[in-house]
Order: C-alpha cells, then sequence, then structure tokens
C-alpha cells in the first residue's frame, strides 16, 4: 500500500464524492438545514430526548405496518406464562419453514421430541443437538433449565454453549427449597424467583439469537437439513423407527408394538390372525414361508 | 494481503475516515449467541506484506455487532453492542478510561451503528427493539427515537449528501426513509419479500439506494420512484448480510452473505458481478470500502479472520 502523508489529527479528509456533483435530477427530500443536529431536531419539535420504547408502545406500532403482512413473533415476545416449562416447546414454531414432505415429518419429530425434552431434560440433553430444528429449539429448554448440558455439542455452530446453558440449571428450581420442612426457615425473599425470571430471561435471549440467525438465514439451515436427512437415508434409518426408537426411549408405549406382531422383515408369524394386513413389502425374504408369492398383492388368507 | 485473526467470530469492519490504514473490527463470542465481545483497532504496515498489528482493543460484556468511526474525532470509535448499550471509545485514552460513554436506551441488541458523514456531530443506531435512535456528543441522552418498524430494524444509514436524511431497512421487509425533522418517516419501500438486513446509499446520487435480503438479492432503488428497483442484482448463495457502496466510483458496491463470499457489483451493467472473493470459510459477515484508498475493501467473517485487499488482487494471498 502506497504512503500518504497522514492528515492530522481532527482534520477530516474531504470524501472522494464532495467533489462531484449529484449526478440525478432534484431529490426528494427538504434542503438540509443548519445547524448542529441536536438544535435542528429540537427546533423541528420532534426530539423526545432519552426514550425508552416500551412494549405497549409497540403493539401501537404493529399496526402501523402498512404493508398488511403479518410479521413473525419474536422468540422473546412469545407467551410463556400459561404453560410449564414443557409448553416452550408448543409455542414455538421453528418447523413452519419445514411443513411439506420428508422435511415436515422430519421437523415434526424433532418437534415431538423437544417438548418432550421439556420433562426429561437428561434425554433432551442426548438428542436435542442432532435435530438442530425442533429438537434443538425445544428440547434446549429442557436441557437447559434441567442443568443437562453438552446439548448442543451435535449442532453446526454449537459446541461449547452447553456449559453455559446447563449452568443455569444447576441451580435447580427445585435444588434449594423443600416446601414440606416445617421447621425449615422462613419463606425465601422472593429474590429466588427473580433470578429464575432472570435465567428465563437469558434462555430465551439466547434462542432469541440463534432464532434471528436462523431467520436471517433460512437457506443454509435448509441446506442443513437436506444433508441430515440424506445422512438418515443412507444409513437407512427410517424416519418412522427413529421416532419410535426415540419414543420408546421415553418410555412411551407407541405402535411400535404392533410390529412386534410380525416376523422378521414385517412377514406374518405362524398363527397370527392379524396376519394378512399390510404384507405390500417391497422387500420379502428369498425363503418365503409357502405359497407367499401367490398372495403378495392381495388379502388372501387361504394359505 | 495481510490477514488478521481475531479471537472472536467477526461481525464488523470499517476503516477509518482519517487514517487510510486503520481499521475497527467488531466481533463476538460464540457466533454472538453468547458470550463476550472485542473492539479491535488495527494498523495496517504501509509496506506490503508486513502483517497487520493491533493499536487497541477493547473488551465487552456481550457481543459486538457493529462500530462506526466518528466523523468528527479521528480516535472516537462507537460500539453496537448485544445487551443493547452503545459505547464510546477513545483512542487517545488509555484502556481504563474507556468506554468514555455507555448509553442503555435500547432494550435489545444493538445491531448497527452509522456516524453522520456530512454534519458529522450524530449517529445512529439501530436495533432489535424495532427502533432507530439519533444521538449527539453534546447530548447525554439519545436526541430521537424513530419507531415505526413493526421488527427488527437491522441497518440504518444516513444519506451521504444530506446531513438530514437517512434510511433503515428492517425484517419487517421495508426500508424506510427518514427526516430527521419530519414525526414519521418520508417514504415506506416494501423492497423485499423477505427480511431486508442492510442497506447503503449511493455516495454520487443520493436518491440511489440499494438493500440487501433474507431472498439472496441486492435491490438498488431510486427513491423517486421506487414502485420497481432499478436493479436486481442475484449471484449470492444465501442471504446477504451487508452492503456497501464504493465511495470513489459511482456504479459499484460491494456486499458480502452467508453464503460465505464478498461480492463487488456494477450495478448499471446487465453483468452486474465484477468479482467474487471466496477467501471466508464461514460466514461473511462484514465488509468495507476505504475512502481514502480507492479500490481497497476489507472484510470480517466467522471464520475469525480480517482480510484486507486491494480489488483485483487475492485476498488470501501472501
Amino acid at each position: 500500500m502506497e504512503s500518504k502523508p497522514q492528515p492530522s489529527a481532527n482534520s477530516l479528509p474531504p470524501k472522494p464524492w464532495e467533489r462531484a456533483g449529484s449526478s440525478s435530477g432534484p431529490a426528494p427530500f427538504k434542503p438540509p438545514s443548519g445547524g448542529s443536529t441536536s438544535d435542528v431536531v429540537e427546533a423541528s419539535g420532534t426530539a423526545r430526548p432519552g426514550e425508552i420504547v416500551s412494549s405497549s408502545d409497540k403493539n401501537a406500532i404493529v399496526n402501523r405496518n402498512s404493508l398488511g403482512r403479518p410479521v413473525p413473533t419474536r422468540p422473546w415476545e412469545q407467551n410463556y406464562g400459561n404453560s410449564g416449562i414443557g409448553g416452550y416447546g408448543s409455542t414455538m414454531n421453528y418447523n413452519s419453514g419445514y411443513g411439506s414432505g420428508l422435511n415436515g415429518s422430519y421437523g415434526g419429530l424433532g418437534g415431538n421430541y423437544g417438548g418432550l425434552g421439556g420433562n426429561y431434560g437428561g434425554l433432551g440433553g442426548t438428542y436435542g443437538g442432532g435435530t438442530y430444528g425442533g429438537g434443538m429449539y425445544r428440547g434446549g429448554y429442557g436441557g437447559g433449565l434441567y442443568g443437562s448440558s453438552g446439548m448442543y455439542g451435535g449442532g453446526m455452530y454449537n459446541s461449547g454453549f452447553g456449559g453455559p446453558m446447563g449452568g443455569y440449571g444447576m441451580g435447580g428450581p427445585f435444588g434449594s427449597q423443600d416446601p414440606n420442612d416445617p421447621n425449615g426457615a422462613p419463606p425465601s425473599p422472593p429474590g429466588f424467583w427473580i433470578s429464575v425470571l432472570r435465567v428465563m430471561q437469558g434462555v430465551v435471549n439466547f434462542f432469541g439469537r440463534i432464532s434471528i440467525l436462523v431467520d436471517q438465514n433460512t437457506q443454509a439451515f435448509h441446506m442443513f437439513m437436506t444433508a441430515l436427512l440424506q445422512l438418515f437415508d443412507r444409513s437407512g434409518v427410517l424416519y418412522g423407527e427413529l421416532a419410535r426408537f426415540v419414543l420408546r426411549l421415553l418410555g412411551i408405549k407407541t405402535k411400535a408394538r404392533k410390529v412386534q406382531h410380525m416376523g422378521p422383515n414385517g412377514f406374518p408369524l405362524p398363527g397370527n390372525s392379524n396376519s394378512h394386513v399390510n404384507q405390500n413389502y417391497i422387500e420379502a425374504p428369498k425363503s418365503a414361508p409357502s405359497g407367499s408369492w401367490d398372495n403378495v398383492w392381495e388379502n388372501d388368507t387361504s394359505n | 494481503m495481510p490477514v488478521f485473526k481475531t479471537p472472536f467470530n467477526g461481525y464488523s469492519v470499517r476503516f477509518s475516515p482519517f487514517y487510510e490504514n486503520r481499521i475497527a473490527v467488531a466481533t463476538a463470542q460464540n457466533f454472538g449467541i453468547l458470550g463476550n465481545g472485542r473492539v479491535h483497532v488495527l494498523d495496517l504496515s504501509p509496506t506490503p506484506g508486513a502483517p497487520i498489528t493491533e493499536l487497541a482493543a477493547f473488551d465487552t460484556a456481550d457481543g459486538v455487532y457493529d462500530l462506526a468511526w466518528s466523523e468528527s474525532h479521528d480516535s472516537i470509535l462507537v460500539a453496537a453492542i448485544g445487551d443493547g448499550s452503545v459505547k464510546l471509545y477513545d483512542l487517545a485514552l488509555p484502556p481504563t478510561s474507556n468506554p468514555i460513554r455507555s448509553f442503555h436506551e435500547h432494550t435489545r441488541e444493538v445491531h448497527s451503528a452509522d456516524y453522520n458523514p456530512v454534519r458529522r456531530d450524530s449517529f445512529l443506531t439501530s436495533s432489535w427493539d424495532d427502533t432507530v435512535k439519533l444521538w449527539t456528543l453534546d447530548r447525554p441522552t439519545s436526541v430521537r427515537t424513530f419507531k415505526e418498524h413493526a421488527y427488527c430494524v437491522y441497518s440504518a444509514a444516513w444519506n451521504p449528501r444530506h446531513s438530514d436524511v437517512f434510511a433503515s431497512a428492517s425484517g419487517d421487509c421495508t426500508v424506510r426513509i427518514w427526516d430527521v425533522r419530519e414525526p414519521g418517516s418520508t417514504m415506506n419501500i416494501p423492497a423485499h419479500e423477505f427480511e431486508i438486513l442492510a442497506c447503503d446509499w449511493n455516495k454520487y446520487d443520493d436518491c440511489v439506494i440499494a438493500t440487501a435480503s433474507v431472498d439472496k438479492s441486492i435491490n438498488v432503488w431510486d427513491v423517486r420512484s421506487y414502485r420497481v428497483p432499478i436493479s436486481v442484482l442475484n449471484g449470492h448463495g444465501y442471504a446477504v448480510k451487508k452492503l456497501r457502496f464504493s465511495p470513489h466510483r459511482q456504479n459499484l458496491m460491494v456486499s458480502c452473505s452467508y453464503d460465505m463470499t464478498v461480492c463487488l457489483w456494477d450495478y448499471m451493467v446487465d453483468d452486474a458481478l465484477v468479482s467474487r472473493y471466496d477467501h471466508h470459510t464461514e460466514f461473511a459477515v462484514g465488509v468495507d470500502m476505504s475512502v481514502l484508498v480507492e479500490g481497497l475493501i476489507a472484510s470480517t467473517g466467522w471464520d475469525e479472520l480480517v482480510y484486507v485487499w486491494q480489488h483485483g488482487t487475492d485476498p488470501s494471498a501472501p
């Protein structure tokens, strides 16, 4: 880089564009006023020194949105008041962009699972990171609040987030107080709940920033989901199977039991009266039970 | 050309309007999602190939999302911080005396800062609390708050030829043009179908403004007839994060994107993409063009690297 003499302090070199005239016609602006900015604004009567915009002001602003387009709700402004911890899952809406096809079903999985993650924080920690969409948002609340950390390790950019979030949970809403202790100290001051609220604020902040990022970057998010889906495709894991596996881990009985009525590869076990349903499997074993090829395409129980 | 490694992820870079070899970089820990921030002031060596040296660094309690150099004092910087504060730093003072001011009026993350280049006594900050605030150094609080946007305001930029006019770009898919003497916005341009992340004025035509959006495009508008854009620049693969018109050439602008590239555009010609630089290995989120040296570009990104290079050369060449 060539070395030019430095301008002396506090003398701003002229801007390159100040030497040139404006190239187009008259601008639709009022001519500039003289004087300092604060004087100009105060003279115009529009000055509002130190105004802090409250949320009630904001509602009025929304009504002024002349586009008539719906504006997304900010993650930190959603109403969490009436729901329990698990309710975070139900009010977050970050699967909405994936409402169709495979992505939809996959996002749905993350959503469901994440909702449960609110109640089962530890497991949320294990599985929340991998799902990235619904799972990360929703499972994330469970993990953070109940002290399970490391859930963000699986995502693209999330290594290290688990630590501090887990740290919030360590205090534990249920750790230090025993409401059933008759001889206990007088009720602790509301500072505890204020601190809980503060933690919640931090959590909401955290997810607000992630969601802003996801909002700004929906395309990259889509790419990540596609890659993840391809990975699952290659390893041969069916989404439904995955969902059942996860739900079984959580101790929830699902239709998985029905699968157990079937033999290997979905073939009917001998003597099962329900075995004639749903036999249209693409892959049939080579050593099929007797007469199987005759009734592959129909519900014929005559064998 | 020289490269500087920052400990945190880069968010914004700005050339000093006073010194041709000085830049400031805004960084945030953990990609700006959680953690601290740091403002770096860097000096480029006048000899080619020599490393970039750090002149000063200031730590903050939350990520720093944007910076603006003062146009009236060569040592003063404005920083937009993730905790909603706006901080002023004076390089001439020792680190213990900094920041010299800390304003806490925004209720959400402050996402951009821009210093008035015409009147040189005021600056704007825009925030996720949907507002833009106007500040002057001679007042202890903000002078005015502009609150018409219905979603986060990602960027606010002064008109470089008019001391009272600025534009703001918001996630509500509009760009609004404001006059600080008017009670409301003077224009409301529904510039994109998706969130608008940045806007900037043409330095040579005070009626031309460009907007960068999540829809991967950059639109160029004439504020006198904004029904249709005068140009649409396609070429980025993901959301366009920032853009800046050239201080030296009327037609040129530079942009950076989540597709990890920095692009230079000439919006007046059909084949608008002049060059594409893919030196960043993570999201490229900060870019600037030097006012004092024609063709000098700086960029930063989540790969924690700051590049400074002359247009036409390879940014990552040693």
